[in-house]
């Protein structure tokens, strides 16, 4: 060894050196080989964890998840959302907040909902054509390996077309609940089974649709406070079963799988005052969990 | 400080002068020895230039104003009032012989000179220590890190009152603040009560008079000038001028470290006042007899006070290791927060969050600081300094251990730490020939001239065996009598066994017994059958063979010829030269005129010419078993041992030479001079300068500059320092700390405390030590023997390679800390690892393993190699930290990475779902798809987070646990190390269950942010990974082991 690499014996000779052509202690050949080595052991290191995890991704299905229901982290519990979300910039935030008399503000809204609905309208686009859709009602729920279409006309009003009525500021709200893979609801399809907390108006809802049509998760949607309820004013859901098919269920992730939603429009809310809702969704298996946000949800809505 | 020091100054008793004193306030010193001090009191050794810090350079800088005063105690005390005549002394001190101070000027030379007390020399207040231990070293970023966070938690407290995250963060770091701060200071603190025992040597009152009466005055208010009445038992209360003596025997052990009774008398005996026979010393005891003296010095300017004040104003060097430890802080630091803050301003530069960098970079800063290597370093060392108190060296200052294993030079003690301490008879000559006793081949004589020999030893001898021992050994036996006849008197009863019955049968008529004006003591016996009476006499040989005039030789008596007498007068010289004390022994039938009956008086009626020589006896303090295999052993572990004794030349060169510190093959010019039958002046200069061992005599050092010294310290490879007194000891250890060695001492006298204190080891004795030398000391050897020592330095070199193999194995897991912050920023996943988390693996379950490897053994015999030289080799060097950052560090963060990806996958979230995923993650959208499809809310998505850094914190835990195993050893395959350390085994139980404890207990797990997590999930992709560590190691070793100087070792081995 012509060279000897200093590098602790003097750690202190740092850059170049002129008097033995070393630099940082190292001269060019001793730098070589360290970094041959370094390549070389990393090289080894990048290619043993892609062996490894590829060993271990195998025993992971592409699309079944390994943990399901009760044996998963989310459970059997879906939690409720709602759009548009409010904005980035305050992103914590769940106060719905716009001015129906300036255009560039609730078109802001506007376009946030149609990025999220933007597949119903246009179905397919996002898998590529492979998947099977068709569509499907309560007496024709979907095969093995089909996957139901969502009819954007059922929610009426609630169209881009009409900017979801914030120009109007009666506006619309979607609901939809978490997707949780092989999760089947329990209906309550029974109007004479129905919880005593479930607002009337839904109890009522529920006696007046065809039986056949019972199979669905309800959905309901208040006022928090009597106050609330007051400004808050009348409600229209659509679809008009007021709430999620149950053929959509269970999901198990097949290609083209669009979740359910329902379009709650407000119509004459109290303009100036922050007006708070919940909204909840009804089905046997689904509790109530304002801290979990499971199976019902929170949001203000403020217009100005 | 200097207002303290300024004190003693106008006390100094060389200057004394009532006159001035009392009217004129300032007196000028001129130290007497200043060559010999030049450039002394800056002896600090430019070992680590580049590690001082600011503030240290501040402390030498104040330290230096006080230098000049500290010289002045530097010196060797030097007075003349030995040498006054009685009257002198009483003008000087304006007292009088008889009657004393006048009370009245007994009360202003009180307010004059102070009380008669040792003031407590300002030492480190105890409160600065602890702020050191509180704010120094990591802990100042630490607690930077801290108010960050609290800041952080303020500030987010204002927004979402429920996250508490940042809350508990500043708990934890605050725990772990104050638990290590105290944890150091406690260390500290019980090493901080030098002064205490100069106090406790002070005498509490003291008769004195004054105007002519005699009183009993507390100590504290003696002054100058003072009469003072001395009997038994009495401690000295000042340094006296003896001007009465009634065999007053003082017991000087306590200052000069001589054990024997010196007698003190009125007339000076020596230049030295040291040396000098009328001069008794503050603290001293009264051992018999009684006297008067005149008090020369009070308080700080007595010899202890000087020595007090010495020991407390000497600045113990800064231990390497210390300064290691300091650099390595620096170190880290700055590397902690260069990386920290680069990593931020580019994620600051990305676009991120203010307030979120914020916390990151202290995240970043908590991951980049080995927080608990400090305490491990600590308990590492105070774990040493446990199993080696068990070992007979009790460690009072923990960083001397590790100093130990540096030491190149050890200063050791000759009477008691190389020598037994116990006079023996170690030749006889008789029969024409020296015999060797202690030798275990020696055959007992059967001549007449052996039997004559041992019958005058066993008679003409005061000593006696105290009753009742018959089951002890002899050499254990107490007896009544002084050393030498001790000696004799065992050496007696181990050959003949029977001195008891000797001297019955032949009872004692009359003797006399040694003074040192005949120089011989000698009996007269009468055997009941015999018709004479026998006179055995003993002595200083010259003096007995002068009397003599026959000769005992094997079976006959010859007339005692001028040509025998000369070969009896080289026999003597030869003994003389092994540096042993001789004895001469002579008998004579006295003629039958003398009978029982006879008037023997002390004036000599009777013949003591014309004996008849029957032999000499030679005593020696004999080396310690032992300690010839350990300085041998100190040899070939590079270590060169230098006597310093304030024994004679010859007497400590002959020991030297029986212990191996010279060696046989080196000559010194005095063997040179013996073999040419010249004088030493005559070896030409050439030989001198052959020479590799010398025997400097302190008479000859005293006219030596500093420079010669230093040079002479250099040359030698094997020094006997004899006559040396204390402040020459402390000249000696400071001229080896000036040529870059590391120093250890040993020393049991208050005059060698300060030595002790400046060495970078000092060593005191338990058994024979004084209390203050042991407080000033690093180590006390309980045994005091010099083994010991090289016990002491075998565990320093073992605690220095294990405290590398646990900073290794800690420092490793920096990178995997850091590294999950680094992915979080670039690459946009949700959060890998927590603040809390590695707090936890850094204080919490590396901690005991850390601790473990102190317990490992030795890899090879580290006392074949040479002491480390601090230049080149560090505790934590770049090679060190490279290996760990580069190689394990790597493979641990690959082997827990994939542990988390896999974990987060099998939840389904796939490696590519969560690149970029932050923005949403932390939304508060309730619906975030994974790779399935299927949405999570946000709590659902937070406790999966947690699940991942539980993920990553357990797999982190098992790649930890393998790199301890291969930081047990540094050169050895783990199966050639074996796996004996139990402590080790424990430690990792401990990681394991405390791991799993934070990640499965209900309510704890969730409050440090972690969540019950599928081991098998956990435990599947890093296991291959932690077996790859090993065998990587275990190849590395391997190739290290077959190439010892080839690029692994040169690049990897730390």
């Amino acid at each position: 060894m012509t060279a000897s690499p200093k590098f602790s014996k003097k750690g202190h000779r740092w850059g170049y050196n002129k008097e033995d052509g070393t630099y940082y202690g190292r001269d060019k050949r001793s730098w070589a080989k360290i970094s041959l080595f370094y390549m070389v052991f990393y090289g080894m290191l990048a290619a043993l964890v892609a062996i490894c995890m590829w060993v271990f991704f195998q025993t992971l299905d592409p699309r079944i998840p390994k943990w399901q229901m009760e044996g998963s982290i989310i459970g059997t519990n879906p939690g409720l959302g709602f759009r548009p979300m409010p904005t980035d910039d305050n992103a914590e935030s769940t106060l719905i907040w716009f001015e129906g008399s300036n255009k560039t503000n609730y078109v802001k809204w506007v376009d946030n909902l149609m990025g999220y609905l933007d597949k119903y309208y246009t179905p397919g686009k996002t898998e590529k054509g492979t998947a099977s859709i068709r569509r499907c009602s309560y007496t024709h729920p979907p095969q093995r390996g089909q996957v139901c279409d969502f009819d954007v006309r059922l929610w009426e009003e609630c169209s881009p077309d009409k900017f979801f009525n914030y120009h109007r500021n009666a506006p619309c709200i979607f609901l939809k609940l978490n997707r949780i893979y092989g999760w089947i609801p329990q209906f309550y399809n029974d109007p004479n089974d129905l919880p005593e907390e479930m607002p009337d108006q839904l109890k009522q809802h529920i006696r007046s649709v065809k039986p056949e049509e019972r199979d669905t998760i309800w959905i309901s949607c208040e006022g928090e406070n009597p106050a609330d309820i007051e400004y808050l004013g009348p409600i229209r859901y659509f679809p008009k079963v007021q709430g999620f098919p149950g053929y959509y269920y269970p999901f198990e992730n097949t290609e083209g799988y669009l979740s359910p939603l329902v379009a709650v429009q407000f119509e004459r809310p109290l303009a100036g005052i922050v007006i708070n809702i919940e909204c909840k969704a009804w089905a046997k298996n689904v509790k109530h969990s304002r801290a979990d946000r499971t199976g019902s949800v929170h949001f203000e809505l403020l217009i100005d | 400080m200097g207002k303290k020091y300024s004190k003693p100054k106008d006390q100094h008793r060389s200057s004394f002068n009532p006159d001035d004193t009392l009217e004129g306030e300032t007196i000028n010193i001129t130290p007497r020895h200043s060559p010999v001090q030049d450039g002394r009191s800056t002896a600090s050794r430019p070992l680590y230039p580049k590690s001082k810090s600011k503030a240290f350079h501040f402390r030498r800088a104040s330290k230096k104003a006080t230098a000049k005063t500290m010289d002045i105690y530097r010196q060797e005390i030097s007075t003349n009032d030995h040498k006054l005549s009685l009257e002198e002394l009483e003008f000087k001190y304006r007292t009088s012989l008889t009657e004393g101070l006048p009370r009245e000027l007994a009360a202003r030379m009180l307010v004059k000179y102070g009380r008669n007390e040792l003031e407590a020399v300002a030492t480190r207040s105890m409160f600065l220590v602890f702020l050191n231990y509180m704010f120094g070293g990591f802990a100042a970023i630490l607690w930077g890190s801290l108010a960050l966070s609290v800041i952080a938690f303020s500030i987010n407290y204002t927004i979402h009152p429920d996250q508490l995250d940042e809350m508990y963060l500043s708990i934890v770091l605050f725990v772990i603040l104050v638990g290590t701060g105290v944890f150091g200071f406690i260390q500290e603190y019980k090493n901080s009560k030098l002064i205490d025992s100069f106090k406790k040597m002070v005498p509490k009152t003291a008769t004195v008079i004054r105007g002519g009466v005699l009183s009993n005055v507390s100590v504290e208010e003696i002054v100058p000038g003072d009469l003072i009445r001395l009997e038994g038992g009495d401690v000295v209360p000042a340094d006296l001028r003896i001007i009465e003596s009634h065999s007053l025997k003082v017991d000087n052990s306590s200052i000069t470290g001589e054990s024997e009774p010196q007698t003190r008398c009125v007339n000076a005996t020596d230049d030295n006042p040291l040396e000098t026979g009328n001069l008794a010393f503050f603290s001293t005891n009264v051992i018999e007899g009684g006297g008067k003296g005149i008090v020369i010095a009070t308080g700080q300017a007595t010899l202890i006070g000087h020595i007090a004040t010495l020991t407390s104003g000497l600045a113990p060097e800064s231990t390497p290791m210390k300064q290691e430890v300091k650099r390595f802080i620096k170190f880290i630091t700055i590397y902690a927060i260069c990386v920290s803050s680069l990593v931020t301003i580019l994620g600051l530069s990305m676009g991120k969050e203010g307030f979120e960098m914020f916390i990151y970079f202290i995240g970043l800063l908590v991951a980049n600081i080995p927080e608990a290597l400090l305490v491990t370093i600590t308990a590492c060392l105070t774990l040493m300094a446990k199993r080696m108190s068990n070992k007979n060296c009790m460690v009072r200052n923990m960083h001397a251990v590790e100093t130990l294993g540096q030491t190149n030079v050890i200063c050791s003690d000759k009477t008691g730490t190389l020598t037994q301490n116990r006079m023996t008879v170690s030749h006889m000559y008789y029969d024409n020939n020296i015999f060797d006793v202690l030798s275990p081949t020696y055959v007992n004589g059967t001549t007449y001239n052996y039997l004559y020999l041992c019958r005058c030893a066993i008679l003409c001898s005061r000593a006696t065996f105290k009753e009742a021992q018959r089951t002890i050994p002899v050499m254990q036996r107490a007896v009544l009598g002084d050393a030498s006849e001790t000696a004799v008197l065992k050496c007696m009863e181990l050959l003949t066994r029977n001195t008891k019955k000797t001297r019955k049968e032949f009872p004692k008529i009359f003797e006399i017994p040694f003074n040192s004006a005949n120089k011989y003591q000698l009996s007269i016996h009468k055997r009941p059958n015999d018709d004479y009476l026998l006179l055995v006499l003993k002595g200083a040989p010259e003096r007995v063979i002068d009397r003599c005039s026959s000769v005992m030789i094997e079976e006959h008596e010859l007339p005692l010829l001028d040509s025998e007498r000369k070969r009896l007068v080289n026999i003597l010289m030869e003994l003389g030269y092994m540096g042993e004390r001789v004895l001469a022994f002579a008998d004579l039938k006295l003629p039958s005129e003398y009978t029982a009956d006879y008037e023997f008086s002390d004036m000599i009626n009777f013949p003591v010419t014309g004996l008849r020589f029957v032999g000499f006896m030679s005593l020696i303090d004999p080396p310690r078993p032992g300690v010839r295999e350990a300085v041998a052993k100190c040899k070939r572990a590079g270590i060169s041992v230098v006597m310093v004794t304030g024994d004679h030349p010859v007497t400590a060169m002959s020991i030297a030479r029986k212990v191996g510190i010279i060696s046989p093959e080196n000559d010194t010019v005095q063997d040179i001079a013996k073999r040419r039958k010249i004088s030493v002046s005559q070896v030409i200069p050439q030989e001198v300068q052959a020479c590799k061992a010398c025997v400097i005599p302190g008479y000859d050092m005293r006219k030596m500059t500093a420079g010669e010294l230093d040079e002479i310290v250099q040359r030698y490879e094997e020094l006997v320092f004899a006559r040396t007194s204390p402040q020459q000891k402390l000249q000696i250890v400071e001229a080896y700390q000036k040529t870059g060695k590391i120093v250890a001492v040993t020393g049991d006298g208050v005059n060698d405390s300060p030595a002790l204190k400046k060495a970078d080891i000092g060593i005191a004795m338990g058994i024979c030590g004084s209390d203050v030398s042991k407080d000033a000391a690093d180590l006390v050897l309980l045994d005091d023997n010099f083994a010991s020592i090289v016990m002491g330095i075998e565990e320093g070199r073992i605690i220095y390679d294990n405290l590398k193999k646990s900073i290794a194995y800690i420092l490793t897991s920096n990178i995997p800390e850091v590294v999950p912050f680094v992915i979080y920023l670039m690459l946009g996943t949700p959060r890998i690892i927590t603040v809390i988390a590695v707090l936890i693996l850094d204080v919490g379950t590396d901690l005991w393993p850390g601790i473990s490897l102190a317990y490992e053994p030795a890899e090879s015999d580290i006392m074949d190699r040479p002491p480390r030289d601090p230049k080149f080799d560090n505790l934590v060097g770049m090679k060190l930290i490279l290996f760990c950052y580069l190689n394990i560090g790597t493979l641990q963060t690959f082997g827990s990475l994939a542990s988390y990806f896999f974990t987060m996958a099998e939840y389904g979230f796939l490696w590519d779902r969560l690149i970029n995923i932050q923005d949403e993650w932390y939304s508060e959208s309730n619906a975030i798809y994974d790779s399935y499809n299927v949405e999570w809310t946000h709590e659902d998505r937070m406790t999966l987070e947690r699940m991942g850094v539980s993920a990553y914190f357990l797999a982190l835990v098992v790649t930890q646990i393998s790199d301890c195993l291969i930081s047990k050893t540094r050169r050895l395959s783990l199966a050639q190390h074996g796996f004996t350390n139990g402590v080790m085994i424990k430690g990792l139980l401990f990681e394991v269950l405390l791991s799993a404890f934070v990640v499965y207990c209900p309510y704890i797990n969730v409050k440090l942010g972690f969540h019950p997590v599928n081991c098998y999930v956990v435990m599947c992709p890093v296991l291959p990974f932690a077996v790859l560590i090993f065998i990587y190691d275990e190849i590395r070793k391997y190739i290290i082991r077959q190439n010892p100087d080839g690029w692994f070792y040169r690049n990897t081995y730390y």
